[in-house]
């Protein structure tokens, strides 16, 4: 077709995914020093843009493929719950995090979980993250619950420690590898987003992953 | 005694001489420096010229004024469409044209006869012989210019005509492959030919595609491009964006220049039985049908009366009214999205145009910026009325927003849950209230027209408030290591909600709600896209404050 051709399909070559995740937990279960350990670590330079830890981006190689992460903080605070949705939408995974010693950090998790299958399905990747594992003695939700409650919902679950710098690299990495499987599967990543510039013949594919774009718009 | 042919010769030229000074005449009546097309000719061969219909006659051309304001009912703060319009071809009529073969003949009869009034004023009285030759020459002349003239047009259309068809070959050959052809395919197809058509009379667009195909990763030659393009209004791009323009204005027009309440006259002033005062007055709102001539509010009247089965007399005017307002929210929505997709439509149309006569535009990066800079050209005569149209269809977060205002338009930074570590405890009178920089940058959004720089007007705020928590914090506890300095959305969105309050403006509802809809896809989940969704949760948070606890009822029945 040559007018596409004229459009073009950006990027070409080498297909490089772009991820959008999404960061959830409790005000003090420490999600924030999670993402800024995680980004700080492997390369020396700062990942950290302006906007400090509120978002963050980070280029990753996975098997050959280059992988743009970007991760939205979003306020664990109550009274910005009502919020939420509009952070959510198009993500294509999700970080819950709770703090081993508090039974109800745990409990609020399994509220988001809810609130992300309402709004996205199963088209994300969720990720239930156990952090301050250095407080091991004081811990108050047990592995087996919390393990057994990830399965029930389909995500996986990990124990950190932001502080001790544990289980985080492993965290991403895994999310990363689960979002490009999830990605490849439907054929529809983010991985090129159509711009609307261009004029292609097969359209916008009916994927679900954008599902919450368009309707919720006008709220 | 003279023969009769010469008698009758005599009463010919005097004739002539008749027409030549009743139109002489009417000449001086007219500013000179208008040009006329005014011939002595009694065949009106009316002419197509590319640049529109000159029409040879008698009579000096009718100008014919436009009326201006109409009617001058309300006064609107947007101009007409006719008015833009005619400011969008003022923009662009500085260039001068070429003169068609029958524009340079008229010009070249009028200086005859300016020279043949001179001559004819010099001629001694008495000297009639002399006067009809002199007549008759000048009509010979003018005639003979103008068939030459006509003659030149014609050869010059016919090539014209057979450039443009070989033209269009070419670009239907370029679009071959692409089997069936769409309305706007067939468009885009004609939009190129005449494209090919421009650049073969100018040279400019292929210096550009030279200097591109010689820098073809900078960047800032894309921009360089595109605004040079811009700059010819005869570009068929320039053309086209001023044409979808006016389309996109003829059609918010109507919606943002009438009186803010009621989007349904007939509605509110014929159905309402307690407003109707014509007809059906002692029926009762559930009997007769009120008389209806406007033909789409038929269905509105069935939803009515619907409405009422369902609900019987549970003070039906209320409902009547509420439902009015409803209809009305409606159609507003309706009209609001149509345009919205009407303008992506326009940027989608005319950014393939650009791609097609620049095909070095054709990779991921020019075209972003290809895309960005005709928005940037498009959008600015067009954002106050659509964002009147969006503020018109949020009037009630709006009305929310501001209510908060006044409510906390003093509160502290920790009265909206801001830490107290990111806010200084005492600021000094000179220095302002806290995040004040943050805020005077938020205000700024308004000001600009365009998407894109308003959206870097929201992340620049967004940086400044990290920024200030940055110092604030490093204040507070000067030995603390920077890096547990960065704040996250924890502290961010209270930070945030607080700068927005103070912003006291509620059209940054408004101005976000389209943001939203025109911020690109490749934006949305970086930087931009996370400092917009920021600023709507903060934004809907502020809403919230002043019913206190709207919120919290919403979070109530989540968890």
């Amino acid at each position: 077709m040559a007018a596409a051709g004229a459009g073009g399909a950006g990027g070409g070559g080498s297909r490089s995914h772009s991820f959008k995740v999404v960061l959830l937990g409790e005000g003090c279960v420490g999600k924030t020093s999670l993402v800024l350990r995680y980004c700080e670590n492997k390369f020396n330079d700062k990942h950290i843009t302006t906007l400090q830890a509120s978002f963050l981006t980070k280029k990753l190689n996975i098997g050959g493929r280059r992988v743009n992460l970007a991760i939205w903080d979003t306020a664990g605070q109550e009274r910005f719950h009502a919020l939420g949705p509009i952070y959510y939408r198009d993500s294509n995974g999700a970080i819950l995090v709770y703090d081993i010693t508090d039974e109800d950090s745990f409990q609020k998790v399994k509220n988001w979980v809810k609130e992300l299958k309402k709004m996205l399905g199963d088209n994300i990747c969720l990720c239930i993250v156990g952090n301050k594992i250095d407080l091991e003695k004081e811990r108050n939700v047990s592995v087996e619950d919390a393990e057994r409650y990830a399965e029930s919902v389909r995500a996986k679950h990990y124990h950190t420690s932001a502080k001790l710098n544990k289980g985080i690299e492993e965290l991403f990495l895994d999310l990363c590898k689960r979002m490009m499987e999830f990605a490849q599967d439907n054929g529809t990543s983010q991985a090129q987003p159509s711009r609307r510039g261009v004029q292609i013949a097969d359209d916008e594919p009916p994927a679900a992953t954008a599902a919450g774009g368009g309707c919720c718009s006008s709220g | 005694m003279m023969p009769v042919e010469v008698q009758k010769m005599l009463r010919l030229a005097e004739q002539c001489l008749e027409r030549v000074k009743s139109f002489a005449g009417k000449m001086l009546e007219q500013p000179p420096a208008m040009p006329t097309q005014t011939i002595l000719s009694t065949s009106s061969s009316t002419t197509a010229t590319p640049h529109g219909t000159s029409t040879v006659s008698l009579e000096p051309p009718t100008r014919h004024r436009r009326v201006l304001s109409e009617g001058g009912r309300n006064a609107s703060p947007f101009l007409p469409p006719e008015i833009f319009q005619k400011l969008q071809t003022a923009e662009s009529e500085e260039t001068k044209k070429e003169l068609t073969p029958i524009e340079e003949a008229s010009r070249l009869n009028q200086k005859l006869k300016a020279n043949f009034e001179v001559r004819l004023a010099r001629l001694p009285p008495g000297q009639a012989t002399q006067k009809t030759s002199l007549t008759l020459s000048l009509q010979r002349q003018m005639m003979e210019n103008l068939i030459i003239a006509k003659a030149r047009q014609d050869a010059l259309q016919r090539k014209m005509e057979e450039r443009r068809l070989r033209l269009q070959e070419e670009a239907n050959r370029r679009f071959a492959a692409s089997g069936t052809v769409t309305p706007e395919e067939q468009e885009l197809r004609i939009m190129y030919a005449s494209i090919l058509e421009y650049e073969q009379d100018h040279d400019w667009p292929k210096l550009w595609k030279a200097r591109l195909k010689k820098n073809p990763n900078d960047i800032s030659q894309v921009s360089g491009l595109v605004s040079s393009l811009l700059s010819h209004p005869e570009h068929p791009v320039v053309k086209l964006l001023k044409k979808l323009q006016y389309r996109i204005y003829d059609r918010l027009y109507p919606l943002v220049s009438c009186c803010p309440s009621h989007g349904f006259p007939h509605l509110s002033t014929s159905l309402s039985p307690y407003h109707d005062h014509n007809a059906n007055r002692e029926e009762g709102p559930l009997s007769g049908t009120p008389t209806l001539d406007t033909e789409d509010s038929f269905e509105d009247l069935e939803q009515f009366i619907n409405l009422f089965d369902m609900s019987p007399r549970s003070n039906p005017r209320l409902e009547m009214e509420s439902y009015i307002l409803d209809l009305e929210d409606c159609a507003l929505k309706e009209h609001l999205s149509g345009i919205v997709k009407d303008i992506h439509n326009a940027i989608d149309q005319l950014s393939s145009l650009c791609l097609l006569s620049f095909e070095c535009l054709n990779t991921a990066v020019a075209k972003d910026q290809c895309v960005a800079s005709l928005e940037e050209a498009f959008f600015p005569p067009l954002w106050s009325p659509l964002l009147a149209l969006f503020r018109k269809v949020h009037r009630g977060r709006e009305l929310s927003f501001e209510t908060s205002v006044k409510l906390f338009r003093n509160a502290t930074p920790s009265e909206l849950g801001v830490a107290s570590k990111l806010f200084p405890k005492e600021t000094p009178v000179h220095r302002g209230y806290p995040y004040e920089s943050a805020v005077v940058e938020l205000r700024l959004i308004c000001k600009e027209l365009c998407p894109q720089r308003k959206l870097d007007c929201i992340v620049r705020t967004l940086r400044l408030i990290c920024a200030c928590a940055e110092e604030y914090s490093s204040l507070q506890e000067p030995d603390a290591p920077p890096r547990t300095a960065a704040i996250g959305a924890d502290d961010l969105l209270p930070i945030l909600s607080y700068v927005a309050l103070h912003t006291e403006q509620p059209q940054l509802v408004s101005e976000c709600a389209a943001l939203e809809e025109f911020i690109h896809e490749g934006y949305l989940i970086g930087e931009e896209g996370y400092c917009l969704t920021s600023l709507q949760s903060a934004l809907t948070y502020v809403e919230s404050l002043h019913s206190g606890g709207v919120l919290q009822q919403q979070s109530a029945t989540f968890t």
